[in-house]
């Protein structure tokens, strides 16, 4: 293995509270370590650059069934935005979804090396693994959609939170997940008849349970088995004006199951549940209101969905919520219901400077961002490719650190909306160490990925270089330097191989797959219970449901000890 | 005797996983569950299978060995200016991935059988959407079945059974029993009018007028099977009702449902040959179910008005969902033409008739789709594998496809491989070879293991790796 | 002026996109001949397909491209091209004109499908027949031709003008099915017989047959009968019957069908009592 040295660079680690900091990192076997024979070793010469741990997605999509029938569907999304093959890579298509290659790519040269698939019905797993060991560059992982899962829906329902987490224990082995994703809860079992469900206390039809039983009942399951992750929850009536109480609501339902001050939900591309309002038309933002709740609550967590200026593919598995901006839109639109377990919508969606609509969204997702105070506690993210397309972070990084920035856009955008944005307001700019929390440093934390998102020794040795000074660069008024730095990072590490140099990729690695093995103290006997169920609920066989470790092309495992 | 439970069955799209196999010293001698076709497969899979690696020389097949196979096809493929890598929806998804790096290598166009069937439809999908499900959402929800265009008893002979009208499902239960104790009726019936028709001296052979009329159980609240076709097929005499339409007219049809849904009128008095009445009637049943679902098959999407049919018959179901539930989707007729399609998608951006000349993908069936490559005469060399093109395609895209160099790599003695210039003896997957294929409605599922293959036959994904790594091998060698 | 000459019969397809006025105007001769162009999965220079003559006999004229022989198999000949013109004599391949936006085309012979798919402004001239998707979008796409006019004089495919916004294309010939197909907006006019289901789920926009057609979609709605019609300020003799459609698109095009050469319908007549 070889050794390497990262010289002279201004180190960003803000887990280890190095802020800046002119040092050298040496890197042996993928690992950082203390120290290693400087003759023997590569030195990377870092002098005017900046140095921060590989980036961290806590949320984009970019595997599975629902992506690729986004891929399928969009050929004109494609047919301009393409990769030729290289001797290291594979040739692949952009833009808002991208092909798998591709997208392992385009991360590892944004400076990214770890990033996770939030949506995976259970039942096509297989599929989301196979696009993932096909995915290269990056480390991943991904969230199995349980909250409208036939067996939560009932053990909730009767009480028995025991049992709900050995199912929910089960099917992340199953599946080779890594946390508890839950989608419009209540909302996508109602879409199977075409309904939907209201706020939090509505009853989902035909299962006698409210959506806040089934958040409340799946934040206790989370605690239980002691899952690295919070529970990764897309609010009710997402997209919908006036739901920034439906929100709020979410976030204090679990208030009360919160202990030493640590996070016990994360809402999850918070902008696009973040309106207030009766209609489009009167569309106004709810940030400040969240923003206030988040700063006062430690027991929550936020990512931003920032919207950016551009043609881009909205797919969540929030069926209802998908028809809708088929409505809206007049776009094609793709259906795909899971039986038992989940459903999923796609359409085509651009979004325009123009729009009232759309630059209030993007006000929003910026509001938020700089609303709250501790960056610890909220994410940069698109929610990739709903608000915009992953390639489009170094330009919301931009936006964060410059006033000007955001200036420039604002004068480009709806009137209406300019006159009513909040943005103008507000003076703060993110430093380069709250961008890396943003980026890497909180989501690792958020995810417990306790070897990424920071410098220290034994982390793992996934490394971004930047070229930028921040000496000599004011972000503020040099946005454009700063985003142009992001864009192409000088050198990305992964696992202690330059794996890419100067916006190229240099050598192809594979990346590892997370999932969570949750070890039951008392071992519950679900299998035999769902062995009979099984037939009754899903179509395949028992047998054939669950994932092999030997399928995922590079298995990392981490155990849990669960308290049940 | 040992049971190997739990076997997928590698014929045709519904995949059921429930199989049950006995084996007795590595032959298979029994089969549970599975229907007739698929049953044949694994009792029959054994026949006519290639031996050995083959290579053409002064015009006759001969015995080679692997390495003068591998190196043959591999110099094939890196002369060619334009070759095309076929066939694909029979294998795994394993060694859809290889094929497609291999095309990638090479600069060739890859495509597989979509192209011949339900190519249509991915089309109509990209320009208009698709509202669809997994088939157990119907299993459970379904009251109200079309069948379109498609003959899931005699094609997909358990698909009845398994997702739709004859299954219990949480919300809906299958109607089996009333199917039956209807089917006593229509038999007596049928004999009575034989014994009418004989004793006034009829003639017995003319086909009775069909009954437009829409019989009672279709106002009823418990679920209903329609099948839509040019002629009563069997699945038409399982069903509650049968529309019989005019060849080539489904376009019509279907538009014309989209009018009478919206609560519009025709100016016309016949569809399709259907008095508007009647399809007025439907348009209402439609409208009152809770979930309804439109199975379609080639009927529509290899007849007149191809991927307009099913751009017609997908905005019918959007349309629909302004009323009430509505869903859509194809019959697939390979075990792994999804797989195909998503394996395709996940690497290229497209799911069928990629072409990798330039070195990234681009797509444009039509123009990069393979019959139309050899009908043009494009091509120049050729690589089939778990497919029969000389069998299936136009004979002018095949008399173009067999006079260019071709590889053939498939378990059994075919058309196509007869006329190839080198052959691989493959195993057959989802009986000899482990591997993943995708169910109609895209649910991913293992392909298993049962019996060894014979000793001199290679899996699809060893063979095209070996090929990979020859055009590899001699690439940098030429260099 | 530059003509190329085609060295030899092409077996796989030319991504010939390089050959546009726009592209040849800002280089010298040398370097035109060492522009890429693809045959089948191999990189080519110009010249080693094209025999290459250059005649500069007017510098003030513009920029002109002239094709002597069989290109069926060079597709997206003046791709994007914005000035100039391009004179084929002989027959050319595929997405002729392809987003083109402005100059002229001319074919002596047939072009094939996708000719002047995309496009937004120019001419484009077809002295033979041509295939199918005239004017259309790329797949998955609905932005069709959005301006400028392509002619064919011979007959066309199916699909012509498919999801077209704006422009007119004339089709002196005959044309398959599907003309029209969900168009937005612009002008198609056929001189002869339509294969049927003329305008499907068009929202808007014109299209005039004045041949033959086997029916009319029952999606559409009989409007009043004309006696001419007018495109692009020509006018057009008819009588027509004038349908309005596609209504499952709540379509709001117009559809104008000659009334003498389509007797079978007559019995539209009886709504417009």
């Amino acid at each position: 293995m070889t050794q390497l040295i990262v010289k002279n660079g201004f180190v960003y680690d803000p887990l280890n509270r190095i802020d800046g900091e002119k040092m050298d990192l040496a890197i042996n076997d993928g690992k950082i370590v203390g120290k290693v024979d400087e003759k023997k070793a590569k030195v990377i010469d870092a002098s005017g650059m900046i140095v921060m741990p590989g980036g961290v997605d806590i949320h984009c999509h970019i595997a599975g069934a629902e992506v690729n029938t986004g891929r399928l569907l969009r050929p004109e999304d494609h047919f301009r935005d393409v990769e030729a093959k290289t001797a290291i890579t594979r040739s692949g298509v952009g833009y808002s979804i991208p092909s798998t290659f591709t997208t392992g790519y385009r991360y590892a040269r944004m400076g990214y090396t770890t990033i996770m698939n939030p949506s995976m019905p259970p039942l096509e797993a297989r599929h989301t693994h196979e696009e993932l060991n096909d995915t290269p560059m990056v480390d991943k992982a991904s969230y199995p959609l349980l909250g409208d899962w036939w067996f939560v829906l009932e053990d909730l329902r009767d009480g028995m939170i025991k049992e709900c987490a050995a199912h929910v224990a089960w099917i992340m082995v199953a599946t080779k997940g890594y946390a508890i994703k839950i989608v419009n809860p209540g909302g996508l079992e109602a879409w199977g008849f075409g309904q939907n469900v209201r706020n939090i206390d509505d009853t989902v039809p035909r299962f006698n349970i409210t959506p806040k039983e089934i958040i409340r009942g799946l934040c206790k399951v989370n605690k239980l088995l002691h899952m690295p992750h919070t529970i990764h929850v897309h609010t009710n009536n997402l997209g919908k004006a006036g739901n920034y109480a439906t929100a709020l609501d979410t976030m204090k339902c679990v208030e009360n199951l919160a202990s030493d001050d640590k996070p016990v939900i994360h809402i999850t591309h918070c902008q696009f549940s973040a309106y207030k309002g009766s209609n489009w038309r009167t569309l106004r933002s709810g940030a400040e209101e969240i923003a206030k709740y988040v700063n006062h609550h430690r027991h929550v967590t936020l990512d931003l969905g920032q919207v950016v200026f551009t043609d881009t593919t909205t797919m969540t598995a929030d069926g209802p919520f998908q028809y809708g901006l088929y409505q809206l839109t007049g776009n094609k639109w793709v259906n795909h219901d899971v039986e038992t377990e989940t459903s999923s919508g796609i359409v085509p969606f651009r979004y325009r400077r123009k729009s009232y609509v759309h630059a209030t969204q993007w006000s929003i997702g910026l509001e938020l961002g700089l609303l709250v105070e501790d960056p610890w506690r909220i994410y940069l993210t698109t929610d990739h490719p709903n608000a915009a397309p992953f390639i489009t972070y170094p330009r919301i990084i931009s936006w964060l650190m410059s006033r000007n920035a955001r200036d420039i856009t604002m004068k480009r955008i709806n009137k209406r909306a300019r006159h009513k944005s909040l943005l103008p307001s507000i003076e703060r700019e993110y430093s380069f160490y709250e961008i890396a929390i943003v980026t890497r440093a909180g989501q690792a934390k958020s995810l417990s990925l306790t070897q990424k998102g920071h410098l220290g020794i034994g982390a793992d040795a996934d490394i971004a270089i930047y070229n930028i000074n921040p000496e000599l660069v004011d972000p503020s008024r040099k946005y454009k330097a700063v985003r142009k730095a992001f864009e192409n990072s000088a050198y990305t590490i992964k696992n202690g191989e330059i794996v890419a140099k100067d916006g190229k990729i240099v050598k192809s690695v594979r990346g590892k797959t997370f999932w969570v093995n949750p070890q039951l103290s008392s071992p519950i006997e679900v299998a035999d219970d769902m062995k009979r169920r099984f037939r009754e609920y899903w179509t395949v066989e028992y047998e054939n449901y669950s994932i092999p470790e030997s399928f995922l092309a590079a298995s990392a495992p981490i155990s849990v000890k669960a308290e049940v | 005797m040992p049971v190997v439970s739990h076997v997928t069955c590698p014929v045709c799209g519904s995949f059921c996983d429930d199989i049950e196999v006995i084996v007795k010293n590595n032959v298979i001698t029994d089969v549970r569950n599975a229907c007739a076709v698929g049953a044949a497969k694994f009792l029959d899979y054994a026949n006519h299978r290639n031996a050995k690696p083959l290579v053409r020389k002064n015009g006759e097949l001969v015995e080679a060995s692997w390495d003068e196979a591998v190196r043959k096809s591999a110099e094939i493929l890196i002369d060619a200016t334009y070759p095309l890598l076929y066939g694909w929806s029979s294998t795994s998804c394993e060694a859809i991935r290889v094929g497609l790096e291999l095309a990638e290598e090479v600069g060739g166009v890859i495509d597989n059988t979509s192209t011949i069937c339900h190519g249509p439809s991915i089309l109509s999908i990209q320009d208009v959407g698709i509202a669809s499900c997994t088939l157990g959402q119907l299993r459970h929800r379904a009251d109200l079945i079309f069948y379109w265009g498609c003959n899931p008893w005699s094609a997909h002979p358990r698909h009845v059974e398994r997702y739709t009208t004859f299954s219990n499902g949480r919300f809906q239960k299958s109607t089996w029993r009333a199917h039956v104790s209807r089917l006593g009726g229509i038999l007596s019936k049928k004999r009575l009018r034989r014994a009418i028709n004989l004793v006034l001296g009829r003639d017995v052979f003319a086909t009775p007028e069909i009954s437009r009329e829409l019989p009672y159980n279709m106002f009823q609240k418990k679920r209903k099977m329609v099948v839509v076709d040019v002629r009563k097929t069997h699945s038409a005499e399982a069903a509650d009702y049968f529309l019989q339409v005019e060849p080539n007219k489904d376009y019509e049809l279907l538009q014309a449902f989209r009018m009478l849904i919206a609560d519009e009128e025709l100016d016309v008095d016949h569809v399709a040959g259907v008095p508007v009445e009647t399809l007025n009637e439907i348009a209402d049943v439609m409208i009152g179910c809770k979930l309804g679902v439109i199975f379609f098959g080639l009927g529509l999407t290899m007849t007149e008005g191809k991927i307009r049919n099913i751009d017609a018959a997908i905005s019918l179901v959007r349309d629909l969902n302004q009323r009430t539930k509505f869903l859509i989707m194809p019959m697939r007729g390979h075990f792994n033409v999804a797989g195909a399609n998503v394996v395709f998608t996940w690497q290229t951006g497209y799911p069928f008739a990629v072409d990798f000349s330039q070195g990234y993908p681009q797509y444009n069936p039509g123009e990069t789709s393979v019959i139309d490559i050899l009908c043009r005469e494009e091509a120049d060399a050729g690589l089939v594998i778990a497919s029969d093109p000389v069998a299936h395609f136009p004979k002018k895209a095949a008399q173009n496809l067999v006079k260019n160099p071709l590889i053939v790599i498939d378990p059994q003695t075919t058309p196509t491989s007869l006329m190839a210039d080198v052959v691989f003896p493959s195993t057959f997957v989802g009986i000899e070879t482990e591997g993943t294929a995708y169910r109609m409605d895209h649910v991913p599922l293992p392909l298993k293991k049962i019996v060894e293959p014979p000793s001199n036959c290679l899996s699809d994904v060893e063979i095209l790796q070996r090929i990979l790594h020859e055009v590899r091998r001699i690439r940098s060698k030429r260099k | 002026m530059i003509t190329l000459y085609p060295k030899r019969l092409f077996k796989a397809p030319l991504d010939a996109q390089c050959i546009t006025p726009d592209i040849f105007a800002e280089k010298p001769v040398s370097k035109i001949a060492e522009l890429q162009i693809w045959e089948g999965n191999q990189k080519r220079t110009l010249d080693q397909l094209f025999k290459i003559e250059y005649n500069a006999k007017n510098q003030s004229e513009e920029m002109t491209i002239r094709i002597l022989g069989d290109v069926r198999k060079a597709r997206r000949i003046g791709a994007k091209m914005s000035t100039g013109k391009i004179i084929i004599d002989g027959d050319t391949g595929m997405h002729l004109g392809e987003e083109m936006q402005g100059g002229t085309i001319v074919v002596a012979g047939s072009a094939g499908s996708w000719t002047g798919c995309m496009m937004k402004k120019g001419i484009i001239q077809i002295k033979g027949d041509a295939g199918d998707y005239i004017g259309a979008a790329y797949r998955g796409s609905t932005r069709g031709m959005n301006g400028g006019e392509i002619v064919i004089q011979g007959n066309a495919g199916n699909e012509v003008g498919c999801f077209m916004r704006n422009g007119l294309i004339r089709i002196d010939g005959n044309v398959g099915q599907f003309v029209g197909i969900h168009m937005r907006n612009g002008t198609i006019i056929v001189q002869g017989n339509s294969e049927g289901r003329t305008g499907a789920q068009m929202s808007g926009g014109k299209i005039v047959v004045c041949g033959h057609t086997p029916s009319i979609l029952p999606t559409f709605t009989v409007d009043s009968i004309k006696s001419k019609v007018k495109v692009n300020g020509e006018i057009v003799k008819g009588p027509f019957y004038k349908f309005v459609g596609d209504l499952a698109e709540d379509g709001n095009g117009k559809l104008f069908v000659s009334q003498i050469q389509n007797p079978h319908l007559k019995f539209y007549e009886k709504y417009l009592e």
